[in-house]
């Protein structure tokens, strides 16, 4: 058997070269290893913000700035907010014309939202666990609540700044007020909700009908529970919405959605709007004096109390007046979206060309959904339904024959 | 007298007390002599030792994350996002434990091909062998070494985590009669939640790593009784033989910086992922078992097809039968291979061909596989590595 050597040359002899040459770079890459950890970002920030207060505040004022990570827990929500290692200026007056981030934060808003109560990332967004800036602004992969930037709003919202796409995160904690000061975008879609009288099919806030889905926690559902078999471009929950908001059935074909035809920053508000019905997991604390609930105004209520003693109660009682108006029997819609009843006995016949009575028994289109998901009658009931509309019908042609001229046919 | 299999605490004869110095594994980790062949670089790679050094790696790393870790379901993903940002060098403990994770199940199964491929598992000396046991010892700790990788998968409480396990569990769950027991065993119930992630934890910290010292021990305790790295017997010659200290320390040494080295580097440039905390309620497109398992997830999706109105159970084969099957043979291995002690050492020698052609295939389609299924994408779909991956849905 031939002999066999360690390797070539003397036994040993080169394991001692390769232990030295392994020691030298095992040394030299935790040299690397310590450098990384040494000199993480904030410290150059720390050390600017430092130079800066010393120059304009003097040394005394220097001594005061911080070193090291510094954080903000805000036990009301759960979150630990790393974003002040940079941001050194918050709170600091004399630099709110300075560069981020050594900028002071415009007071008022943080008289209302002090940083030690509310953190940082609730209002602006972004992973307050980071320390680095690219993971700490979240635009990074698995990381759902990147900070609202300049740039993230001028691709979203073009021309509408930063502080519109802020207003996503207001909402979620300002969800039920009907107007929020600063949050311009989102009090927009909160109007064009009553306006277009989307309460008709969907709850929202825990209000509203029964024909679409359940609208209260939108926000929540995540971008992959989306059908994006339809929408064409950039796949994402807020160009889904937007393309859903232009036209409900290209992109959901079963849907009963109407398209609203609304001009494209009515979409992007509401698109925004529905992405912040989200639960954010905040304390009532930290909530104040905000409403807690979404209830109907006053004069809402009154008008629907006194509707209810006039001679369409049936028709308030039911429920159809959230959407048609009987306006012979005085019945006012919040959301007139469907035609008035007064005149259904001609309408149904002129559109569908079947009498009432097999119409409301056997209903096509909205109706359809209607009777199906949230009006369900029962046949006694529809009995009714076509008795109380032949009822506003009589009502009808008695005004007609007393006052010829009134314009009583409606949509 | 009959040998005691373990030492006494009270032993009978001056015989017995020597016999415990010399049973003692700390104590004789290396021979006075060994031979040159036992440690020269080819054939072991000395990957044995490279996978006992990646051990302690992580039994090393592992302390400083234990410090850090909350085994919570509510506290665990909040705590790796401080390790990995705040907690100092956090970041690279955490990346040199996932590396070292990731290169030992590498590592030790190329251990199994070299020892596989030299027929080491066979007994070739006049002295009483039995590295047919060693062998049996290996494929555990083979299995243990997955089974340490695995439970380590679920703690980060991420997405990546939560759904790696559902889909292995629904694997494992496909077994006739047991397999339903058996999820419920290691999950404490029939969805992930927080007894699962208690269940993994203890796992992964004390019962496997326990189970793993035990029979890494025996395991080198067995290879010294039967005389070293195998080889076809052959006369002592003086000339072959060095003293184990310093030439075996040094060498050991050596493989240890290297190890260290490797996982410290890598550990630097490969940042560790830490996905969306886990959701039950949402799946991610694709939902993938760790890499190691793969190439099972890949014959599960292959062989769950519908023919006429006979539905293949895709999970039972590709998840249960298979790597069963395969792993029985691979333990039973060494009492059905009948070529002769003198093939032992040798490459390819005419006696095994066969055999060796056949491991060979296998472990090339394993690897193929495995391959294919880290270039799965969304809906299954199969993506070049150049080819972006169609679209996957944000929120802006």
């Amino acid at each position: 058997m031939a002999r066999v050597t360690l390797n070539a040359g003397e036994p040993g002899r080169r394991d001692v070269a390769l232990l030295a040459v392994l020691a030298v770079l095992l040394v030299g890459a935790t040299a690397w290893l310590v450098y990384r950890e040494a000199v993480p970002e904030y410290r150059d920030h720390q050390r600017q913000f430092g130079n800066l207060v010393q120059r304009r505040l003097g040394d005394a004022a220097a001594t005061a700035v911080p070193a090291g990570i510094q954080q903000l827990w805000v036990p009301g929500a759960g979150r630990a907010d790393r974003c002040p290692s940079c941001h050194l200026a918050t709170a600091w007056r004399g630099f709110e014309r300075g560069d981020e981030p050594l900028r002071t934060h415009p007071a008022g808003m943080l008289r209302a939202h002090p940083t030690n109560r509310f953190g940082c990332t609730l209002c602006h967004g972004g992973q307050g666990w980071a320390v680095d800036r690219e993971r700490a602004h979240g635009h990074v992969p698995y990381w759902p609540e990147p900070l609202a930037d300049a740039s993230m709003a001028a691709s979203l919202l073009p021309g509408a700044g930063r502080a519109s796409l802020m207003a996503l995160n207001c909402n979620a904690c300002h969800r039920y007020e009907t107007a929020t000061a600063g949050a311009e975008i989102i009090n927009r879609g909160k109007r064009l909700v009553d306006e277009k009288g989307c309460r008709a099919c969907h709850r929202i806030n825990g209000r509203g009908g029964l024909i679409g889905p359940d609208l209260s926690w939108a926000g929540d559902k995540n971008p992959e529970q989306y059908d994006y078999g339809r929408l064409s471009g950039r796949r994402s929950v807020f160009t889904w919405h937007e393309a859903h908001f232009q036209d409900p059935r290209a992109l959901v074909a079963e849907t009963v959605m109407p398209s609203f035809h609304l001009p494209p920053d009515d979409i992007k508000a509401l698109a925004l709007l529905v992405m912040s019905w989200r639960r954010v997991g905040v304390d009532a604390s930290l909530l104040g004096d905000l409403p807690r609930t979404d209830s109907p105004s006053p004069q809402e209520r009154a008008l629907a109390a006194e509707m209810e003693r006039g001679p369409g109660a049936w028709f308030v009682k039911t429920g159809c007046y959230q959407c048609h108006p009987v306006s012979v029997f005085g019945v006012k819609s919040p959301t007139p979206i469907g035609p008035d009843l007064s005149t259904a006995m001609d309408d149904v016949e002129r559109r569908f060309s079947v009498p009432v009575d097999t119409f409301v028994k056997n209903p096509s289109g909205t109706m359809k959904a209607v009777f199906a998901r949230q009006f369900m009658l029962s046949p006694a009931q529809k009995d009714e339904a076509v008795r109380e509309l032949r009822a506003a019908y009589a009502e009808f042609q008695r005004q007609q024959a007393v006052m010829p001229a009134a314009p009583a046919r409606a949509k | 007298m009959t040998r005691r299999r373990f030492w006494s605490l009270r032993p009978a004869s001056t015989g017995e007390a020597t016999d415990a110095i010399l049973a003692n594994l700390l104590l004789h980790w290396f021979p006075a002599r060994m031979r040159l062949t036992s440690i020269a670089w080819t054939p072991s790679f000395w990957l044995g030792t490279v996978t006992w050094v990646l051990f302690v790696l992580l039994l090393l790393s592992g302390l400083p994350l234990m410090v850090f870790y909350v085994p919570s379901t509510r506290e665990a993903y909040q705590s790796i996002k401080d390790i990995e940002h705040v907690v100092s060098f956090g970041w690279w403990i955490r990346a040199a434990h996932r590396i070292a994770a990731h290169l030992m199940v590498i590592v030790v199964s190329l251990h199994l091909v070299r020892v596989f491929l030299t027929g080491a598992y066979k007994n070739a000396g006049q002295r009483e062998q039995h590295r047919e046991w060693n062998w049996v010892i290996g494929v555990a700790m083979l299995v243990g070494t997955l089974l340490l990788s695995f439970t380590g998968y679920l703690l980060p409480w991420d997405q990546l985590a939560f759904w790696a396990v559902t889909v292995s569990m629904n694997i494992v769950s496909s077994t006739l009669l047991v397999g339903p027991a058996i999820r419920d065993a290691l999950i404490g119930g029939r969805e992930i939640g927080q007894t699962a992630l208690m269940r993994f934890y203890l796992l992964h910290i004390v019962v496997v790593p326990i189970a793993m010292a035990v029979l890494f021990a025996y395991h080198m305790w067995r290879v010294r009784k039967d005389g070293g790295l195998a080889r076809g017997d052959a006369p002592q010659d003086a000339a072959e033989v060095v003293v184990a200290i310093p030439a075996v320390a040094r060498r050991v040494t050596v493989v240890a910086l290297l190890t260290w080295l490797v996982v410290t580097v890598l550990a630097l440039v490969i940042p560790s992922p830490l996905e969306e905390a886990a959701n039950a309620l949402v799946t991610p497109n694709p939902a993938k078992a760790p890499w190691y398992f793969l190439w099972l997830q890949e014959i599960v999706a292959d062989t769950t097809v519908r023919i006429g109105s006979v539905a293949v159970n895709g999970a039972f084969i590709g998840g249960v039968v298979l790597p069963m099957a395969l792993l029985v043979l691979l333990t039973l291995w060494p009492w059905l291979d009948r070529s002769p002690a003198a093939t032992v050492g040798a490459t390819l020698p005419r006696e095994r061909r066969t055999q060796v052609l056949v491991f060979i295939a296998i472990a090339a389609i394993v690897i193929v596989l495995t391959g294919v299924g880290l270039l799965r994408g969304p809906s299954w779909q199969f993506y070049w590595p150049w080819q972006p991956w169609a679209n996957v849905p944000t929120r802006f």
